[in-house]
């Protein structure tokens, strides 16, 4: 049986695909950060959260 | 998950030299009365799996370590000598392994076979501690307040973890807020600039492009037919006119800006100011209130940091890393006013942030004019006032900086050079000196300006639409772990709800049919509500018995690690639990645990041993699968009781003239066996209140039961026309009647060695015949094939059968009609 958590953690990079809010590497990158089975941090989720300067962005 | 195979235990809580049980992986009793060394095991066990003992953990236990007070307490100084061996079988891997730990390095376990399954499948289980369970635990559960509820199950199920995934992804998300808060800040300061420059009410195309075309115009430029990302206002200068961007007009309402600006700095933000300084003045006031917003700065930023045993504060070591993390939490729990305190005092300094960062958009232009004109004064004044409030930003989005800014923000928080007006007056009358520039070089320097201007914007939006994107996909993301969380958190609830309901009815099967339980889960709480005899839902602890509020603990338990592990449910340690449960009650609690969790090993400790038979007789465990302590002592240890080695323990004590002990541990267990089978075969000794039974009352109808019974069942055996039987029931009576005559001139010698202390009278021959005349009484009443003690069915009612747990004596009682 898949932990709780990873269960939660799979059901919301799933809904996450659905936002239009976030893009596909910001997914992908909260996917990697899951994962790591880590402890999230909130710089690493900035991080994610932030595209780079000089992006799609006019 | 595992199953336990054996375990071998030297100086180890109360167990002296050495111990070993052989669990056999299968569901395993441990009886004695208290104090004999029961939850010794339990601790071992559990020490041997996780490296961490429940008992020395928690509240009341500051002070305590496993290091220093798991060993015996005669090896406190020598820890190396106490260690836990357990075999163990991982049924998921088909491999058995043994791992085995020791006081002195509790998280440096020797595992063999060293594989990597092996590792990760016992690593798995060192992270649940949940697998004991013990009566402190259950009430944990069932009678405390809700958000406690809350955080015990939760914690128990590990959504604390998931509680600090939601915890950083809201911190990530709040950071982004005041990025994108700031960028708005800095565009709205630079759309300010180029309106200013411009003169225009609004940036739209028309409005700007009006403005420029018409200084385009002058010079003789193409006009610009619209505006685009790409679109140069100054595009058609050459490089040599771009290099002036001073435009005397522009420069004037620059000047006028800051001057106007000026006048007012005085009451800007003061409302935000006062109200930090208000929060600061209760802090000052409540030390306490400050001390714990302090430590929830330093807990919160501790908590972040902690990546094992190892506090990241003050490098105190714990026993594991969630030990920590709980003391961690629990004390942010305790600081709920501070945080509302620190976000008021986020929220005012958020405000002053942003009126900040407009004054230093105005004060950028004129810093630069007053550095071209050479007001080297006023240009240092204004560097040094710019830096000074850059270097006030970052102090205002914290508590720590605030506090250090409560002078300042008390009075002119601005703090603008003393000689702004003079200086903004001197400059602008200077600027206004200054010829007026030629229409042309004013077309030229205008759209210089207005390009460099149109520039900074540009980026300021692009960095405002960038911070705007983050902070939403962070909201967004957190918005929807936190709908994900509450939908798998309400699932769960419900289906523990259903298993804790269906657990209880069954437990509860004569008087509780209908019972229904309701949890009601809320942002940090979790109310239990539980049917009472139909009269509706109630906290547990309102109506219902102690009996009943410990079944719901253990039934709550079940329930949540079958949501835990579901069929990897297999093992649980069981510590003392459902002590106030009837004996009634608990003979459904085994039929519970045998229908629902066939494939779960439990280890049950009990000082009943009244429940420890019971245990026997409905099948839970078997004599090779159950011990029972005798008593304990701090030299030996637990002193086993087993129906075997009872006899050599009395044979050894005679062998070395010791007729005193071998004399108590017979009366002690011949205590025992009297109660027990007075329970089993439904004897009637003289009936007493206070249930306090001596054993010459209750041995006599014991023999006196049996003998009833085995005459039934020999004439049960005649009504059928089963002379075999009848022949073979009727020797056993005449067998029990012999040892009964016995041992029944002996008992005079028990009693009196116990209790006239007469030892001295009674040598080793004189005792060596009272052991033997009860040994053989006692074989009477005990199978010969699998060991256990005879019990009548039904317990209650009219006997039907006199039988063993394998059925190998199985005499009916009742008669073929007539």
């Amino acid at each position: 049986m898949a932990k709780l958590q990873e269960e939660i953690a799979d059901a919301f990079l799933e809904k996450l695909e659905e936002s239009p809010d976030l893009t596909p590497e910001m997914i992908e990158g909260l996917r990697k950060l899951f994962s790591a089975k880590k402890k999230l941090k909130a710089d690493d989720l900035v991080k994610v959260f932030s595209p780079p300067a000089g992006g799609d962005v006019k | 998950m595992i199953k336990l195979e054996s375990v071998h235990i030297e100086w180890a809580r109360g167990i002296a030299q050495k111990l070993d049980l052989d669990f056999q992986q299968k569901t395993f009793a441990i009886s004695g009365p208290n104090g004999s060394g029961k939850s010794a095991v339990i601790d071992t066990i559990e020490f041997a799996l996780t490296g961490q003992i429940g008992r020395l953990a928690g509240i009341g236990t500051k002070g305590l370590s496993v290091t220093e007070h798991g060993p015996h307490v005669d090896k406190a100084k020598f820890p190396d000598a106490a260690f836990v061996e357990l075999r163990l079988f991982i049924p998921e891997l088909g491999k058995s392994a043994t791992i085995t730990r020791k006081f002195k390095s509790p998280n440096k376990p020797k595992i063999e076979p060293a594989d990597d399954d092996v590792k990760a499948a016992l690593a798995e289980v060192a992270d649940h501690p949940e697998i004991t369970l013990s009566r402190r635990d259950i009430i944990r559960f069932i009678l405390v307040e809700p958000s406690k509820r809350s955080e015990e199950i939760q914690s128990l199920l590990k959504l604390d973890e998931i509680g600090e995934t939601r915890s950083a992804l809201n911190t990530a998300q709040n950071r982004l807020q005041n990025s994108h808060r700031a960028a708005t800040a800095q565009a709205i300061s630079d759309s300010d600039a180029l309106r200013r420059h411009l003169q225009v009410k609004t940036l739209s195309a028309e409005e700007l492009l009006a403005a420029v075309n018409e200084r385009r115009k002058v010079l003789d430029l193409a006009e610009l037919g619209g505006l685009t990302p790409e679109t140069s206002l100054d595009a058609g200068l050459s490089e040599a006119a771009t290099a002036s961007e001073f435009n005397k007009e522009s420069a004037l309402r620059d000047l006028k800006a800051l001057t106007e600006a000026a006048q007012g700095l005085a009451d800007i933000c003061a409302t935000e100011a006062g109200k930090i300084v208000a929060d600061l003045g209760k802090l000052e006031a409540d030390p306490a209130l400050l001390a714990a917003l302090q430590r929830r700065f330093f807990i919160e930023k501790g908590l972040e940091l902690v990546d094992g045993p190892e506090c990241p504060l003050c490098d105190t070591p714990w026993d594991d890393e969630e030990q920590l993390r709980n003391h961690l939490q629990a004390k942010l729990a305790k600081s709920e006013e501070a945080r509302a305190i620190r976000d008021s005092l986020r929220t005012n300094g958020a405000a002053i942030s942003d009126a900040l960062i407009r004054i230093v958009g105005l004060i950028g232009p004129v810093h630069k004019l007053a550095t071209v004109e050479e007001h080297t004064g006023f240009a240092e004044g204004l560097v040094a006032w710019k830096s000074d409030l850059d270097e006030l930003k970052p102090k205002l989005d914290t508590v720590d900086g605030l506090t250090g800014l409560k002078n300042r923000l008390t009075g002119d928080w601005v703090q603008a050079p003393g000689a702004l007006s003079a200086d903004l007056d001197g400059l602008t009358e200077k600027v206004k000196a200054k010829p007026d520039q030629t229409a042309a070089l004013n077309a030229q320097t205008f759209l210089t300006k207005a390009q460099v201007r149109l520039g900074d914007y540009r980026t300021a939006l692009r960095q405002e639409k960038l911070a705007e994107a983050a902070a939403a996909s962070a909201k967004a993301a957190y918005d929807t772990y936190c709908s994900v969380f509450e939908t798998a958190l309400n699932t769960l609830y419900e289906e523990v709800q259903d298993d804790f309901s269906t657990f209880y009815r069954e437990l509860n099967r004569d008087d509780e049919t209908k019972f229904t339980a309701k949890f009601t889960p809320s942002e940090s709480k979790l109310d239990l509500d539980v049917n009472f005899y139909g009269r509706g839902l109630f906290p547990p602890g309102a109506y219902h018995s102690e009996g009943h509020q410990d079944g719901m603990g253990v039934c709550l338990y079940l329930a949540l690690m079958k949501r835990l592990f579901g069929d990897r449910f297999s093992l649980a340690l069981l510590d003392d639990v459902v002590m106030s449960v009837d004996s009634d009650h608990r003979y459904e609690f085994c039929k519970l645990l045998k229908k629902h969790f066939p494939e779960t090993q439990f280890i049950i400790t009990t000082h009943d041993r009244l429940w420890a038979e019971q245990m026997k007789s409905a099948g839970l465990v078997t004599s090779k699968t159950s011990v029972a302590f005798h008593s304990w002592t701090i030299d030996t240890g637990p002193l086993v009781e087993s129906n075997k080695e009872i006899w050599n323990e009395i044979d050894d004590a005679l062998a070395k003239g010791k007729v005193e002990v071998a004399a108590a541990a017979l009366r002690h267990h011949l205590e025992y066996v009297s109660r027990h089978l007075a329970d089993e075969l439904g004897a009637s000794p003289q009936f007493r209140a206070d249930g306090n039974y001596e054993m010459g009352e209750l041995l006599p109808s014991v023999l006196a039961r049996m003998h009833k019974l085995l005459g039934k069942a020999a004439d049960a055996a005649q009504s059928w026309g089963d002379k075999a039987k009848r022949e073979a029931t009727a020797a056993r009576r005449k067998a029990l009647s012999e040892s009964k005559g016995a041992a029944a001139v002996e008992q005079w010698a028990v009693n009196k060695a116990v209790h006239y202390n007469e030892w001295a009278n009674f040598g080793k021959k004189d005792f060596e015949p009272v052991v033997a005349a009860f040994k053989d009484l006692l074989d009477q009443f005990r199978c010969e094939t699998c060991d256990a003690w005879v019990y009548v069915t039904p317990r209650r009612g009219n006997s039907e059968s006199l039988r063993c747990s394998c059925d190998a004596i199985s005499l009916n009682l009742k008669q073929k009609p007539k």
